[in-house]
């Protein structure tokens, strides 16, 4: 049986290749050896901190951009976030853990990051 | 029997030409009151995600529309019986008979578009770098550098998300003139700057490529990719429980469904 | 009475029939259509809940797009491993 639809485009490469990134295709382990529930754990907490990390980042540019912050703020701002995206490279590292793993899916409502 | 279900028609009558399902079973309508649920009988429950097997389904409900108004069922859904599946009917009686008559006549196509998000960014940092940036002062640690970078960052993306706002409403204002309802998806990756669903007609369906062969051939220069038609697998909707009735339409259902229920030999509710 | 196994579960895109890439057109068009259908028709359509259905490719389905298709079934177990593998067998 063949299906009829039909897809027209110029460019099959490049459609191919950004709909699979858009599905998401990376192979995922589902089994429960301790390890593995370890960084089950670790990407999860991680995930939120980066929430956390990526609000307050977003939070200071709008203040830099209203123009809200003294010279002083934006220097205190600017080595705290600093420490903060330094801190997190760290313990991605630590658990071997790549940006795009964290994530959380949440159904209907999309992706939190 | 365990039953592969492929879709719901709004119709209650057999299914005239052979249609073969997955694994050459024999596909086959078991009515509901004035729709029906297309099936085949299946022994295993668990199937792997063959290539065969999606092209097989998507063939038998594409099938299907040729003929009559559809609801495409997810891939593998399987019901434990007939009984059941009867059961699952009269629940979501209503969801299915409203989602039919919104697609009576309709299908789906689906549109979607690249750009160079790459190319994009580094043209609006560009021009970004001539309006100067008057909020850093002299002092030139790295921490202001730090900010300094992260405010660039964050304003070419505001920009950048902006202008994709454009690009789609441009796209969307031709589209949308044939098409009954549209689903658009912004930026589901850098480079998808668009990816859409639109529910047209039938017969509009050439006013569409029409449209959509303009914006190919138009300005704008990007990659596109036109796919259809398509049962409108992205436009179903149904509520998460069975409705709740008012009395009376609770009544006129009942009495309707009793009806049919003894039509297709099923016990009392 | 059949206790129903739906819910999130994760199917694997086995490919069962091993196809030799062609580098040419054709196969590429092949492979933009699947992906078209396979994105309506695992993740959108009808979904019914409930204690009837027995199994139903839910919104989470991870398949490991067209390139490890094309792979054949052990090598695909291999690459993600195989959900049957106790963690006894896993430390080996």
């Amino acid at each position: 049986m063949i299906a009829n639809a039909v897809v027209e485009t110029d460019s099959d490469e490049e459609f191919i290749e950004e709909i699979e990134k858009a599905q998401n295709a990376l192979p995922k382990k589902i089994n429960a050896n301790p390890k593995t529930v370890e960084k089950g754990l670790a990407k999860l907490v991680l995930t939120l901190i980066e929430l956390i990390r990526k609000l307050l980042e977003k939070q200071a540019m709008r203040r830099v951009e209203a123009g809200s912050l003294s010279d002083e703020e934006i220097e205190r701002v600017g080595e705290t976030l600093m420490k903060l995206e330094n801190k997190m490279e760290e313990l991605k590292e630590i658990f071997g853990l790549k940006d795009e793993e964290l994530n959380l899916n949440l159904g209907p409502l999309g992706d939190l990051l | 029997m365990k039953l592969y279900l492929y879709g719901i028609i709004n119709s209650s009558d057999q299914i005239k030409k052979s249609i073969y399902g997955l694994e050459g079973s024999n596909v086959y309508n078991i009515p509901f009151c004035d729709i029906g649920a297309v099936v085949s009988e299946i022994e295993k429950p668990i199937q792997d995600v063959t290539e065969g097997a999606v092209l097989g389904h998507e063939a038998v409900v594409e099938k299907l529309m040729a003929n009559f108004d559809v609801l495409p069922a997810r891939f593998q859904t399987i019901i434990d019986g007939r009984d059941s599946l009867l059961s699952m009917m009269q629940s979501y009686y209503r969801d299915f008979k409203g989602n039919l008559e919104r697609f009576h006549n309709k299908c789906e196509f689906g549109i979607k578009v690249i750009w160079p998000a790459d190319k994009v960014k580094a043209n609006i940092l560009k021009v970004l770098k001539k309006e100067e940036q008057k909020i850093l002062e002299s002092d030139n640690s790295s921490s202001k550098r730090f900010i300094k970078k992260k405010f660039e960052g964050y304003k070419i993306d505001i920009e950048f998300e902006a202008k994709a706002d454009k690009f789609i409403k441009v796209m969307d204002i031709f589209f949308s003139r044939f098409a009954a309802e549209k689903k658009l998806e912004k930026l589901r990756t850098k480079n998808l700057l668009l990816d859409a669903v639109y529910l047209v007609e039938k017969d509009r369906e050439n006013d569409f490529r029409e449209a959509f062969g303009h914006i190919k051939s138009g300005p704008l220069g990007l990659k596109y990719l036109f796919s259809g038609p398509w049962p409108p697998y992205n436009f179903v909707v149904l509520s998460k429980k069975p409705d709740l009735l008012r009395d009376s339409e609770q009544a006129d259902l009942f009495g309707k469904v009793t009806q049919c229920q003894a039509l297709v030999g099923v016990g009392s509710i | 009475m059949i206790v129903p196994a739906h819910g999130r579960h994760i199917i694997s895109a086995v490919f069962q029939e091993k196809r030799y890439k062609m580098n040419n057109a054709v196969a590429k068009s092949k492979d933009v259509t699947l992906l078209e259908i396979l994105d309506r028709v695992l993740d959108k359509g009808v979904v019914i809940a409930g204690d009837m259905v027995i199994s139903v490719a839910d919104v989470d389905l991870i398949y490991l797009g067209l390139k490890v298709l094309l792979s054949s079934v052990e090598t695909m177990e291999k690459l993600r491993g195989s959900p049957f593998i106790s963690p006894m067998q896993e430390a080996k």
